[in-house]
């Protein structure tokens, strides 16, 4: 008799460790509620929604990256070198005619394409491992962007002595509806994604991929082209950071997105997604990065001091991942053991 | 295949192989080239290293001592003759200068000091305990700390780990704590960092709505707030910064910014250069070792008269 009542019990316990990083986001949510007054105001979430979108939407591209079995380190780099290819098109210009807002953005996203296209060509075309082609594009993609300027910063993006207002201002700093344009790309890269992901025949295709590479090349799946458009929309989602970056700031510094892959990766990996791709989730690693944004902003409001964040955001990661294999071994004991875990797959 | 290969490689050897240049070579080390002050610094020796009928090669260590040490093993290979050096720690740096030192190089150190003295032939550093409390007194000023009330204030501190941030906000606060009417509200690093410093001060203006100042160890960090203070739609609160780059010049200007303390790196480099060049000649620069250059404060009055780290002639 004590069998189901043992096997209901696992199962409670893998669906909050399935939830986790819900569970954690609304601890932190309450936790800073408290210590600070000024917390849970509509004006402080609209900007913490705003911070938390530049992690968010470099995180839902690394995700499908991930998800397909690879990685991108380039991700940082790519979103400098885009603020700077449109910063060097608003003021230099080429050959002395500078362009306006729209055709600077296009433009920093075709060149941030063009980096995906590359890693992906060398993932998937020539076999280079991730890790290594994208710490390769990392260099260049960050060389690039200092070569752009020479180093310098290029400032004054919002208004230029020829042109006026540029209107390159509206991308960051804008409002729909009250809430920051930012937050509303956010959202809808998130929900494209999650449809993608889930709906489409390549959402499934990216899954088989990081699962079984061989099982999917035997289904017939196109193996390399699936891996080519993650990279390239990888690399779309960072270019689109690094315009918002430089169009909150009004100016482009080539050192912009430095370690930012590694909050993409970790937004990605708190949000349950495996490092070994074909298990995770669009969803989770939003939530990821709102964990992450909620942890960086409640801080800095509560007036904890820099080296101690660092500590805490590190922890918080370690323990994450510690859970991931906790619930990846009760996962493989249960489905050994004979009950019904069905509906429990989705949960986040 | 090999074949177009090798021709290729002979190829890059022999572009690699310059016509033979006889004039002796100036390394010059600064911490990093995509920061506007390390790259007027940089530019500046360069420039007036080039005039005095010098090679030049110009490195960064992006504050990694190790890295450092590499540069100064390559400039030593290389035969250097004098090395210019705005070093990646006080401490850390000392074995490295005296081994290049040791390896017949002249060492002149610009804008950071090492531990050690008697090593470089020079240290000519900007005063920045002098400049923070410039830039501290025009803040108090600026918000009446002497005649109005209470007035909270924030401030963004570089990477903490840096002498010069630490330098810089005991200055500051030798100053501002004398006012029992400034009452600090916040601090918080931004590590140098302009995205940071704007992200940072966003949230710290949500926690602390009665801000009526923010002061930041470097400018970059004081731009960051503008742009932070400008998208909460605030006006009236007092910014000010330090290091005098061009772009807070322009802030300033514009009535964005409300001070910085210009630290002179144009005329240091020129100063190390200058002084390199009477030393590889006369065998002793006639000066004392340890230079140190007063900052200069920049404020709306006299901030056309400043350019790129230095005073317009």
């Amino acid at each position: 008799m004590s069998v189901p009542n043992q096997s209901r019990f696992a199962a409670t316990v893998l669906l909050l460790l399935k939830l986790r990083a819900v569970l954690v986001l609304a601890i932190l949510l309450v936790a800073f509620s408290i210590l600070s007054p000024s917390f849970l105001t509509v004006n402080n979430l609209s900007i913490l929604a705003k911070h938390v979108a530049i992690s968010a939407i470099l995180a839902v591209g690394m995700t499908f990256v991930i998800l397909a079995g690879g990685i991108d380190l380039s991700v940082g780099s790519v979103a400098g070198l885009a603020g700077m290819v449109a910063g060097g098109l608003l003021t230099v210009g080429i050959g002395g005619h500078t362009t306006g807002a729209v055709a600077a953005i296009a433009i920093a996203l075709l060149v941030s394409a063009a980096v995906g296209l590359l890693n992906g060509l060398l993932v998937s075309q020539l076999a280079v491992a991730p890790f290594i082609a994208t710490l390769g594009t990392l260099y260049i993609a960050r060389g690039a962007a200092l070569l752009l300027s020479q180093g310098k910063t290029f400032p004054n993006l919002a208004e230029t002595a020829t042109r006026g207002s540029t209107g390159f201002s509206i991308l960051g700093q804008s409002f729909v509806l009250g809430v920051p344009l930012p937050v509303w790309l956010m959202v809808a890269i998130a929900a494209v994604a999650v449809v993608v992901a889930k709906r489409t025949p390549f959402g499934r295709h990216v899954y088989a991929v990081g699962g079984n590479e061989r099982a999917a090349r035997l289904a017939g799946i196109r193996v390399e082209r699936v891996k080519l458009l993650t990279y390239c929309f990888c690399s779309l989602c960072a270019g689109l950071v690094g315009l918002i970056i430089a169009s909150q700031l009004e100016s482009a510094h080539p050192a912009t997105g430095e370690t930012f892959e590694l909050n993409a990766i970790a937004a990605v990996v708190l949000g349950g997604t495996s490092l070994m791709g074909g298990r995770g989730s669009i969803g989770g690693s939003i939530i990821g990065a709102f964990v992450i944004g909620v942890l960086a902003d409640g801080l800095v409001m509560i007036g904890v001091s820099e080296f101690w964040q660092i500590v805490i955001k590190g922890g918080v990661i370690v323990i994450a991942v510690t859970v991931d294999q906790m619930q990846t071994r009760l996962q493989s004991r249960m489905a050994a053991a004979p009950s019904h875990t069905g509906g429990l797959r989705e949960a986040v | 295949m090999k074949a177009t290969l090798a021709i290729a490689c002979a190829g890059l050897l022999l572009a690699g192989c310059r016509a033979r240049d006889t004039r002796p070579l100036v390394a010059i080390v600064v911490p990093s080239q995509d920061n506007p002050y390390f790259k007027a610094e940089a530019d500046a020796a360069a420039a007036r290293a080039v005039e005095l009928g010098y090679r030049v090669r110009v490195d960064a260590h992006d504050d990694d001592a190790y890295r450092q040490d590499n540069l100064v093993d390559s400039a030593i290979a290389s035969n250097a003759k004098i090395l210019i050096l705005d070093n990646a720690g006080t401490d850390a740096s000392v074995s490295a200068v005296r081994r290049a030192t040791r390896a017949g190089i002249a060492v002149f150190l610009i804008d950071r000091e090492i531990t050690a003295r008697g090593i470089a032939k020079a240290q000519i550093v900007s005063d920045n305990d002098q400049g923070a409390r410039l830039v501290a007194a025009e803040f108090a000023h600026s918000l009446g700390a002497s005649t109005a009330g209470h007035s909270e204030y924030a401030e963004l501190l570089g990477r903490e780990s840096d002498t010069n941030a630490q330098v810089r906000t005991a200055g500051f606060h030798a100053v501002l704590d004398r006012f029992p009417t400034l009452v600090l509200v916040a601090a918080q690093s931004a590590n140098w960092s302009q995205a940071e410093a704007f992200s940072k001060t966003e949230t710290i203006l949500q926690a602390h709505g009665d801000i009526r100042g923010i002061i930041a160890g470097n400018d970059t960090m004081a731009l960051g707030a503008v742009a932070a203070v400008k998208s909460a739609g605030l006006k009236g609160i007092t910014i000010v910064g330090f290091d005098g780059s061009p772009d807070a010049v322009a802030a300033i200007e514009a009535g964005e910014m409300q001070a910085t303390a210009l630290q002179p790196a144009v005329l240091i480099s020129r100063m190390a250069m200058d002084e390199a060049n009477i030393f590889l000649r006369a065998g002793s620069t006639g000066k004392p070792e340890v230079q140190v250059i007063p900052c200069e404060l920049v404020t709306k009055t006299n901030a056309e008269t400043y350019v790129n780290f230095e005073k317009k002639k």
